[in-house]
């Protein structure tokens, strides 16, 4: 329609540009990306200078991802225009999106010069800000950038031109980042600091930090009180407060005879000062009508805690940390946060006083009489969130971990029957709101699966899923119940279901990049290839969206002058960008199009060419990877030892980038194999081909080697079989990819290729040591193929002893071997496609000589697919029996708990196990579809 | 200060980060985030300063308020109110003021508790999704020191519809 019109128009006035770019931009959204283009660039080309035709212009090539075509557009204008103060700003603009500060920065003094308006002068300063920040040279930032826009900024202060708050940020960021503490904390302190009022406590902010770059002790220490005296629950201040107070001691700092100990005013020397301090503001606190602040009370601890670091036995004077954290619980032993604020201070306890401490808690506990089962439940939501949090408490300090079977059974049961008795406590019925007891339920859960990893008792995971779909059933909202469910699926090999949970989740934008991860590790390994396929989709989506997007917000703060924002805005976006996630995502997403299409749709050449793959280059920060996930989503009341460390945390990003590694090495290796199918036979082919060739096996070569080198490192990694807690990082595919022999065999496979072009350059006539090389390959590679086909063989799920038992490690095996079946079937092709050519001008030569020996590695091949059609044939069998079996398994025969009260949770657990099963079922004919096709495309391969 | 973090919670409005994005590069000031003494996020304020001077109507708007779940009940979103007004009342503003869901009854309440009052009602504000009915939002608000009459929070007789508001 809009194309229409344009064409209307375009018929009266032949010339009229503005028409003909809006053409182009229906041209763009209607799919035709080449014709829009080059109308566009008809237009450009012309150099417009009318308004609407530039900005036309402007949205086409921005939705085109050609921003730097903006900039070349507003260069020609404002050379025809050259004292339009719009279209300067608009390629100032035009620079910002594709971050050239120099350019930046020149087209901000251009701006200034026409209309000497403070903001364009500036714009430019800034711009030579970040390029001091984007310098590779951290010199060149120190001596040229920063210092000349110091001096740009004191040019205009000294003319007394300053006039906005920004621009005192901006003088006190260049200052700051020149190291020029003094300077900035003058300045701060001056009237220049006067304008910064927008933002609460700027100064004082901006002062602190310069008196801790400074080392300025005193100073730091009677600001933190200052602020302190005025809002006793800022605990960045009680941070800096006892900090300082520390340097002052190390440093035996005494305030100077007469008069104010330093500007900021009275500064704390000693420990019984600082003791003081913090006992009266707890004071203050308990005078209060109002709801006291933990702020204070939390002083407190930390306080201990310095003191004990530091081995000072004043910490006495505060009082008995198990009497302050009773009086905390008395205080705020109500509010959910209890357990967070009270859980950093738990190891001020010694281990023998843990039980006593719970005591004392649990008598703070308003509680009813016992019911006919023994419990005591509370009266209303406030004794319930006491109840609960003496459990969580007791739960951090490890005193659930302590109990026997038989005692986590009882606790099982206890706090399933404070859950269900809490359920009462709920107002309304709306979907969103959670359940006041939900926590009980979750904590129930968390034991559950204690004893499941303790005993591997399989039966407690089942009950734990039971009772986490009960407990979703009444909080159809609860984050906490989807993650863990999502969890405990996928550890069951089950993606089905996780699908669903992940979706209901209704993760957003930066949420793909932290949580995101919880789904991709499962998703492809499990043989839900097209449920991967949308999930990685999820992710990608948002990180493609926001390349674009981050551009126009660094604009608008040039616009306002938010300039503090714009180096925070571009961190930002290249911490997406080098986001460990998207770079998994991209890549499994790939080779996940390549095995489920290439040679079967599509030629494995033209879907590498249509993913844009290239061998030679890869986009992967290898070296500045950010790893974005938030391993702590789920929550956990474990104690300290149990938690996730630091130390977890670098083992599995270590171990995620090999294996991404591994994967994208794969990825290119398919893509060099891709083109080598390509290249002309160097027989009748000039020299320039021959190099050619020469290249891509180099390549070839040079991406082997680098996967031999990449497996040596995974196999030492997976040599420390690295456990993380249960809540934590899931482990990677590394460990069950090398012990299913997939890596190995894909290795040899790939490898064969280079053989392969070797015997293309050397003919078939003197090369019979090549020849029997090749045929050993061929072998061995069946051979490997069976091996990791027989550690597929045993029963995904099975009934023993009316008991449900998976093994959901055979699924993932069964999808290793299936990818590098694809792996050896695209070598197999290739290996085709170069002794087709041999065997046909061997006949040619044959017809000639009547010569009956037919080249061993010709007999080689035929022997070669028929081993692999072997393999394949009982590959799909043994899918065909899983599935024949799973579907008469009859899970309603079992028995899952005895007596009548439980059938409804075992309703839930039933339904569990359904979801399990099918998802099974659902996993075992999607790989059986898949190795139907590439049975096929092995039938067609004859040379 | 752009902490990457999850937010699960239903209630909770999570906006993309485009929106973020915008409020960060036009009013900084009025983006306010409270971290507890663990590192957890414990609550945020967004906001922004709009409205003509002239006609008495420059005011501190709040876009968004959000309290995680276990750091409830502490008095936060009052403190993060205050400290919204407080930047309001240095810009000058004569309110501030605010949009929430006619369901919302807990909100009200609380916005109530801190001075707040209902100056009109916009008709079907919230588009809802899945086939429910849009839903009525109430403009609420609270004086500034600057609006010594108290005049800008006389309520309206009439609800007004979302394309009448500026």
């Amino acid at each position: 329609m809009a194309i229409q019109q344009a064409d209307k128009l375009l018929k009266k006035h032949k010339d009229l540009h503005c028409a003909k770019v809006l053409k182009a931009i229906g041209m763009q959204r209607t799919g035709k990306q080449d014709e829009a283009f080059n109308l566009a660039q008809e237009v450009a080309t012309l150099e417009p200078t009318d308004d609407n035709s530039l900005q036309a212009l402007t949205i086409l090539y921005r939705e085109m991802h050609r921003p730097e075509l903006v900039t070349k557009l507003y260069e020609a204008a404002v050379r025809k225009v050259p004292l339009s103060e719009e279209y300067h700003s608009h390629l100032f603009m035009a620079y910002a999106r594709v971050g050239d500060y120099k350019k930046m920065q020149q087209a901000g003094m251009a701006l200034y010069k026409i209309v000497p308006k403070n903001p364009y002068y500036f714009w430019s300063v800034m711009s030579l800000v970040m390029q001091a920040i984007s310098a590779q040279d951290e010199k060149l930032a120190q001596t040229m950038f920063l210092p000349l826009a110091e001096r740009m900024v004191e040019k205009m202060v000294k003319e007394e031109k300053i006039e906005a708050e920004a621009e005192v940020q901006l003088y006190f960021m260049i200052l700051e980042r020149l190291g020029k503490c003094v300077e900035a904390l003058n300045m701060v302190r001056g009237p220049l600091g006067e304008k910064l009022t927008s933002e609460l406590q700027s100064r004082e902010n901006k002062c602190m930090m310069m008196y801790q770059r400074l080392q300025l002790w005193p100073e730091c220490n009677a600001l933190s009180y200052k602020l302190l005296l005025k809002n006793p629950d800022d605990w960045q201040f009680y941070l800096s407060y006892f900090d300082s107070l520390f340097h002052l001691m190390d440093m035996s700092w005494s305030p100077s005879e007469e008069g104010q100990h330093c500007v900021e005013g009275h500064v704390t020397t000693t420990v019984a000062e600082a003791v003081k301090f913090v006992v009266d503001r707890m004071a203050e606190e308990d005078k209060k009508d109002s709801r006291p602040l933990r702020g204070p009370y939390m002083a407190c601890l930390e306080l201990i805690h310095r003191l004990r670091q530091r081995g000072c036995p004043d910490d006495k004077e505060l009082g008995d940390p198990l009497e302050l954290m009773v009086q905390f619980f008395g205080k705020f032993g109500d509010k959910p946060c209890c357990i967070t604020d009270l859980k950093i201070y738990l190891h001020l306890l010694p281990p023998e006083q843990h039980t006593q401490f719970r005591n004392r808690l649990e008598e703070l506990v308003p509680l009813g009489e016992a019911g006919e089962d023994g419990f005591r439940f509370p009266g209303d939501t406030k004794a319930l969130q006491r109840h609960l949090c003496v459990c969580q408490l007791s739960r951090a300090l490890g005193l659930q971990h302590a109990l026997d079977t038989e005692g986590k059974l009882s606790l099982i049961a206890q706090l399933k029957a404070h859950y269900h008795h809490g359920l009462r406590f709920r107002k309304s019925c709306l979907k969103t709101e959670l359940q006041f007891s939900d926590m009980y339920c979750l904590m129930a859960a968390h034991v559950y699966i204690d004893l499941w990893t303790e005993n591997g008792d399989e039966n407690m995971l089942w009950q734990c899923l039971g009772l986490l779909e009960e407990g979703l059933s009444f909080s159809p909202s609860n984050a906490q119940f989807k993650l863990l469910l999502l969890l405990l699926f996928c550890r069951l090999g089950a993606f089905q279901p996780v699908v669903d949970l992940y979706s209901s989740l209704d993760a957003k934008h930066v949420q793909h990049d932290t949580i995101g991860y919880l789904l991709t590790r499962y998703a492809g390994s499990l043989g839900q290839f097209a449920a991967a396929s949308q999930s990685c989709n999820f992710s990608l989506r948002f990180f493609h969206s926001n390349q674009k997007d981050t551009s126009e917000y660094i604009i608008q703060a040039y616009k306002y002058g938010a300039f503090e924002k714009i180096p925070e805005f571009i961190a930002f976006r290249t911490r997406l960008n080098q986001s460990l996630h998207f770079a998994q995502v991209r890549t499994e997403r790939m080779l996940l199009d390549l095995y489920t299409e290439a040679d079967i749709t599509l030629s494995l050449e033209e879907s590498v060419k249509a993913m844009g793959v290239c061998a030679e280059e890869e986009d992967i920060p290898w070296d500045n990877m950010r790893d974005n996930r938030d391993l702590t989503v789920l929550v956990s009341w474990d104690p300290k030892d149990r938690e996730l460390t630091e130390e977890h945390r670098r083992l599995s990003l270590e171990e995620e980038s090999v294996w991404l590694k591994v994967r994208s090495l794969t990825l290119r290796l398919l893509a060099s194999l891709a083109l080598l199918g390509h290249a002309p036979s160097p027989r009748n082919s000039d020299k320039t081909n021959e190099n050619g060739v020469t290249t891509k096996s180099s390549t070839l070569q040079n991406l082997l080697s680098q996967l031999d080198q990449t497996l040596q490192t995974a196999a030492r990694i997976t040599e420390k079989q690295t456990k993380y807690p249960f809540l934590g990082p899931p482990s990677s595919r590394l460990a069950s990819a090398l012990s299913s022999g997939s890596c190995h065999c894909q290795a040899s496979a790939l490898r064969l290729s280079l053989t392969l072009q070797e015997l293309e350059t050397a003919g078939l006539d003197d090369s019979s040591e090549l020849q029997s090389q090749i045929c050993n390959t061929f072998k061995s590679i069946v051979v490997q193929l069976q091996e990791m086909l027989s550690r597929c063989k045993g029963e995904v799920l099975e009934m023993k002893d009316r008991r449900l038992k998976t093994q959901p490690s055979l699924l993932e095996t069964l999808v290793f071997f299936l990818e590098t079946v694809c792996v050896v079937l695209w070598v197999a092709s290739y290996s085709a496609n170069v002794l087709r050519p041999l065997k046909s001008s061997l006949q040619k030569k044959k017809k000639k000589k009547k010569d009956t020996c037919t080249p061993v590695v010709l007999c080689g091949f035929q022997e070669w697919t028929s081993g692999l059609q072997g393999v394949v044939t009982q590959a799909l069998d043994h899918v065909k029996a899983q599935e024949a079996q799973l579907t008469t398994l009859k899970l309603a025969a079992l028995t899952l708990e005895e007596g009548d009260q439980q059938t409804q949770e075992c309703g839930f657990t039933r339904v569990a196990m359904d979801k399990v099963q099918s998802s099974y079922l659902g996993s075992l004919q999607e790989l059986g579809d898949l190795l139907r096709k590439r049975a096929d495309s092995l039938k067609s391969l004859k040379i | 200060f752009l902490s990457l973090n999850s937010n699960l919670d239903p209630l909770t409005e999570t906006y993309g980060i485009p929106f973020y994005l915008q409020y960060l590069a036009h009013w900084p000031e009025y983006f306010i985030v409270a971290e507890a003494p663990g590192g957890e996020l414990m609550g945020y304020i967004m906001g922004k300063a709009e409205g003509s001077v002239a006609r008495e109507e420059w005011h501190g708007h709040v876009t968004a308020l959000s309290v995680a779940p276990e750091f409830r009940r502490l008095g936060l979103a009052a403190k993060l109110m205050e400290m919204l007004e407080e930047i309001s009342e240095r810009k000058g503003g004569f309110f501030v003021d605010l949009f929430v869901r006619v369901s919302n009854q807990v909100a009200v309440n609380m916005y109530k508790q801190l001075g707040y009052s209902v100056y009109r009602t916009v008709i079907e504000y919230y588009s809802a999704s899945n086939g429910e009915p849009d839903e009525d939002a109430y403009d609420m608000r609270k004086a500034l020191s600057r609006d010594t009459e108290k005049k800008s929070i006389i309520p309206l007789p009439h609800p007004v519809r979302p394309e009448d508001i500026e």
